[in-house]
């Protein structure tokens, strides 16, 4: 930052010393008109600056127009703002600029034109010849003085002009006077100038001139600002060429009229001079002038440029900025460029991002705790053990966690969206459900509660289910809440529970007076038996025989009771179940029954904790079950499994008991475990009780159904061991726990 | 802007390029050293030489108007060298100035070195005395060293001193006047 800071200074610097070294040179250029001598040492390199500095603009300017094409084709944000603003810019400046320049070099080379104009031309030859007549009669005076002069010394000897030539000179007021004889010979000279030199001779031109005749006079400018007039005639009656004599004299022309002659001659010679450096005057200013143009409209053009990158800069910055917002960064701050409206503008900006940042920071706040609550709600929900299906107010499944997909039997996690009663249209049970969901909710119930038995293949459920409805917008109802729960399990609890009570109160109640009862008869008996007549006594034996049979069979049946209702003390230990189940079959088979028994056992069991005692009462159950089962079919037959399975981890010995019987009764294969449920005429109903309950007490599990190709099977899962127990336990303890909390 | 910018670039450029050169008809004047030697008089060498002049038409018409014209003979006295370039070991100017007075119709012949001045009544008889070199001091033999060959060149350069510095690029671009010869070259022979 500092580094760009330093040469920006730099730059700024270099430029403002170059501006100021074109400036500098530019009015040099001027002043170069006014002759001015170190200006002209200068003047090559005053032209080299001035030009130099033009190229430098316009290779500015040519970086900055292809930089803004660049930008243009590229549609860079705020590149036809900066070219417009450049194109305005230029045309408002250079327009007037070119105007201006116009303008002046017609001014100049008119007034140029018109120092030079015929009328001065003619005006200052009219004073040359109006100081050539003035000067002219003087020389007309010279002469005749000079005439005089020589025709004094005609008659006079050279002693005579020796001695009188001083006299005349005087007289004359002659500066000098000279008198030559033959072959240019100085005969006498008089001078009244002290630094005069000897005379020579005559002037080549002069002796040409008097050679002809005629008599000589000149003016002769002395030095830079004085006139003399020279003078020579050729004394009168001697041929000059055989002993003539010849009266040269150097007259002073009068100071005022020296000094106005010569007034007038240099304003000829500065005219003239002047004139020369007409077409070199003109073509300076007008290069002086182009190169100020040029100066004038480079700058203009290159400021326009600077103007609108500088003003469309910040532009640029909002539209970048805006750009970034738009695609969520919220982060972007803009540099402040200035205090003005565009400061505003960009201080508004960086307050709305500042702010939209924020609101978006509070916003995934309250997402992430929607969240989650959300995951916090599933997880709950997923740990239920009731199931609760969310409805849209068209009964499409919103939400449905894995307790309801269990205990409807479907998949609802994957039916989200779907419309429940299609979902439910393959299922006859889930369907019975949606049917009595779908009329309590058409119905207009916002709030119901209802226990539904649902039927179907022969197994029965019992759903305890309620409804509410979410609240929507305004009065509308936003969707449902079904909560349902499997009590089959529960309501079977409690069945067995209530059975267990009333064995125990008939084991109690009954079993008390049936010893009295029965040795009371056997006394009446024993007694009264050998003193009644045979009739009497047939009858008394018959009663008696019938009264302690059916005690017996009532003792039985209490038994039966009381053995249900016992919570039996089991001794578990290691059982060879194989072997046990051997030998149970076994004593089957020596009944001679007619009913064949099979054995499929799995050599991979070994050893079963359990208690054999109660074992072996089961697999008596279910035999003698299967056995008065299959009185009177054909070919009967039992066939008696074991199997090791795992399931979850937990290794279960498995035992089937299944017959080709006629099975259990298809609408009471559920209840076939009920206390009092049987088929048979002689059943007491407790034995598959029994069996269930022992099964349960060693931690395991039973399950009655039909064979597909006819026949009961039932299926005793037990635990292989402690551990397996101790984990079947909790899972039964957590299921319990759900129904309790359900 | 652009063409106006070309414009006045060519302008410039135009302007710092070199005089241009002369035409060769006589309207344009001729400026050439005909003839030149040294001779040695009493231990000093003197210089006689013989210039063609004639200005140009335009400078001509200048002078009569009363424009002063300069006229420099510039000698140069070299050292020979075998193996390097030749040294300058003098160089002489002398300056003459050309003026027609208009007031007394007469040409005027001033030698800016010693400060005589002339008066002749014809161009001819101005340019004539210009054109004869005579006698004219260049050294003294003694400053010469022995056993070392000496070169002496003499060329001529009319010119107009009265046009100021700056203009004189313009004004050696719109006219003619400013003639330099030839360099006329001799080797210097007690």
């Amino acid at each position: 930052m500092a580094i760009v800071s330093v040469r920006r200074i730099a730059l700024m610097v270099l430029a403002l010393l170059g501006a100021v070294l074109w400036v500098s040179a530019l009015l040099m250029l001027a002043k170069t008109a006014q002759n001015s001598e170190e200006f002209g040492r200068l003047y090559n390199w005053i032209l080299f600056i001035n030009i130099a500095g033009v190229v430098v603009l316009l290779a500015l300017i040519g970086v900055n127009l292809v930089r803004l094409v660049r930008d243009y084709r590229r549609h860079v944000p705020g590149a036809r703002l900066n070219a417009r603003m450049v194109a305005i810019f230029g045309v408002l400046v250079v327009a007037p600029i070119l105007l201006v320049y116009y303008f002046s070099v017609q001014f100049l080379n008119t007034g140029i034109d018109a120092w030079f104009h015929a009328d001065v031309d003619r005006g200052l030859e009219n004073a040359l010849e109006l100081s050539r007549a003035t000067l002219e009669i003087q020389r007309r005076d010279y002469l005749n003085r000079t005439q005089t002069m020589a025709e004094t010394i005609t008659s006079w000897t050279d002693a005579e002009i020796i001695s009188g030539i001083g006299r005349l000179q005087r007289e004359n007021g002659a500066l000098e006077v000279v008198v030559f004889g033959q072959n240019n010979r100085v005969v006498a000279y008089s001078s009244g100038r002290p630094s005069a030199e000897f005379p020579t001779g005559l002037a080549a031109e002069v002796e040409l001139q008097i050679h002809q005749g005629r008599p000589y006079v000149s003016l002769i400018p002395v030095g830079t600002d004085s006139y003399h007039i020279l003078t020579a005639v050729a004394a009168p009656g001697m041929a000059y060429v055989d002993e003539g004599r010849v009266v040269e004299a150097l007259f002073p022309v009068a100071a005022r009229i020296s000094l106005l002659a010569n007034t007038v001659q240099k304003a000829r010679t500065r005219y003239a001079e002047l004139e020369i450096l007409k077409a070199p005057l003109q073509t300076n200013f007008t290069l002086t002038l182009s190169l100020i143009l040029l100066f004038a409209v480079l700058t203009a053009v290159w400021g326009a440029f600077f103007a609108a990158r500088r003003l469309v800069a910040p532009i640029q910055d909002l539209v970048a900025g805006t750009r970034a917002v738009a695609k969520g960064d919220f982060d972007t701050r803009l540099p402040m460029p200035s205090r003005d409206e565009i400061g505003f503008l960009v201080n508004s900006f960086n307050d709305m991002t500042m702010r939209l940042a924020k609101t978006r920071e509070i916003a995934r706040q309250s997402e992430q705790q929607v969240e989650s609550e959300r995951a916090s709600l599933e997880a709950i929900l997923a740990r239920l053990s009731t199931g609760v299906i969310a409805l849209e107010p068209d009964l499409k499944v919103r939400t449905a966690n894995e307790a309801a997909s269990t205990i409807l039997g479907v998949d609802l996690e994957a039916g989200k969206g779907e419309f429940l009663p299609k979902l439910a249209a393959p299922h006859p049970m889930m369907a019975q459900f949606v049917d009595v969901c779908r009329n309590h909710i058409e119905a207009g119930e916002t709030e119901w509660r209802e226990q539904l038995v649902l039927r179907a293949g022969g197994s029965r459920r019992v759903l305890m289910c309620a409804c509410t409805a979410l609240p929507g917008e305004g009065e509308t109802v936003g969707g449902h809440v079904v909560v349902f729960d499997d009590i089959t399990e529960l309501l079977q609890t409690q069945k067995e529970a209530a059975w267990g009570e009333v064995a125990r109160r008939l084991a109690h109640e009954i079993k008390n007076p049936l010893t009295p009862i029965q040795l009371s008869a056997e006394r009446m008996r024993r007694r009264y038996l050998g003193e009644m007549s045979d009739t009497e006594a047939q009858v008394l034996d018959r009663a008696t025989h019938t009264i302690v049979q059916q005690v017996e069979a009532m003792k039985d049946m209490v038994n039966a009771f009381s053995e249900y209702a016992r919570a039996p003390e089991l001794e578990f230990s290691y059982v060879d179940v194989n072997r046990l189940v051997s030998e149970v079959s076994d004593l089957y088979r020596s009944q001679e029954l007619g009913t064949k028994l099979g054995l499929v056992l799995d050599p991979d069991i070994h050893d079963l904790e359990a208690d054999p005692g109660r074992l072996r009462q089961m697999l008596h159950n279910l035999l003698r079950n299967a056995v008065e089962a299959l009185e009177g079919r054909e070919n009967p037959r039992i066939e008696v499994t074991t199997r090791l399975i795992k399931e979850n981890e937990i290794s279960l010995v498995r035992i089937i008991v299944a017959d080709n019987g006629p099975g259990f009764p298809a609408d009471a294969v559920d209840q076939v475990f009920d206390p009092y449920v049987t088929s048979k005429p002689k059943g007491t109903g407790l034995g598959l009780a029994i069996v269930k309950k022992l099964v349960e007490e060693h931690g395991g599990r039973i399950e009655a159904r039909n064979q597909k190709q006819g026949g009961a099977e039932v299926h005793m899962d037990f635990p292989l061991d402690e551990t397996a127990r101790a984990a079947m336990l909790a899972g039964a303890a957590r299921r319990e726990s759900r129904r309790e909390r359900a | 802007m652009g063409l106006l910018a070309a414009f006045c670039l060519g302008a410039s450029l135009a302007a710092l390029a070199p005089v241009r050169s002369h035409a060769q008809d006589t309207s344009d004047g001729y400026l050439i050293v005909k003839s030149a030697y040294a001779e040695l008089i009493s231990g000093v060498f003197y210089l006689n030489a013989l210039i063609d002049l004639r200005p140009s038409d335009q400078a001509l018409e200048a002078l009569t108007k009363g424009v002063t014209l300069t006229l420099e003979l510039q000698i140069e006295i070299e050292r020979r060298r075998r193996f390097w370039f030749d040294k300058v070991d003098a160089s002489l100017e002398q300056k003459y100035e050309l003026t027609y007075h208009a007031l007394s119709q007469r040409y005027i012949l001033r030698n800016l070195n010693s400060g005589e001045q002339e008066n002749f009544s014809t161009l001819n008889s101005m340019l004539g005395q210009l054109a004869n070199v005579v006698s004219l001091p260049l050294l003294d033999e003694s400053l010469l060293e022995p056993d070392v060959q000496y070169q002496i060149r003499l060329r001529v350069v009319l010119d107009n001193k009265s046009v100021p510095g700056p203009l004189r690029l313009f004004f050696n671009w719109f006219s003619n006047w400013p003639m330099t010869s030839e360099w006329f070259e001799w080797q210097l022979s007690p």
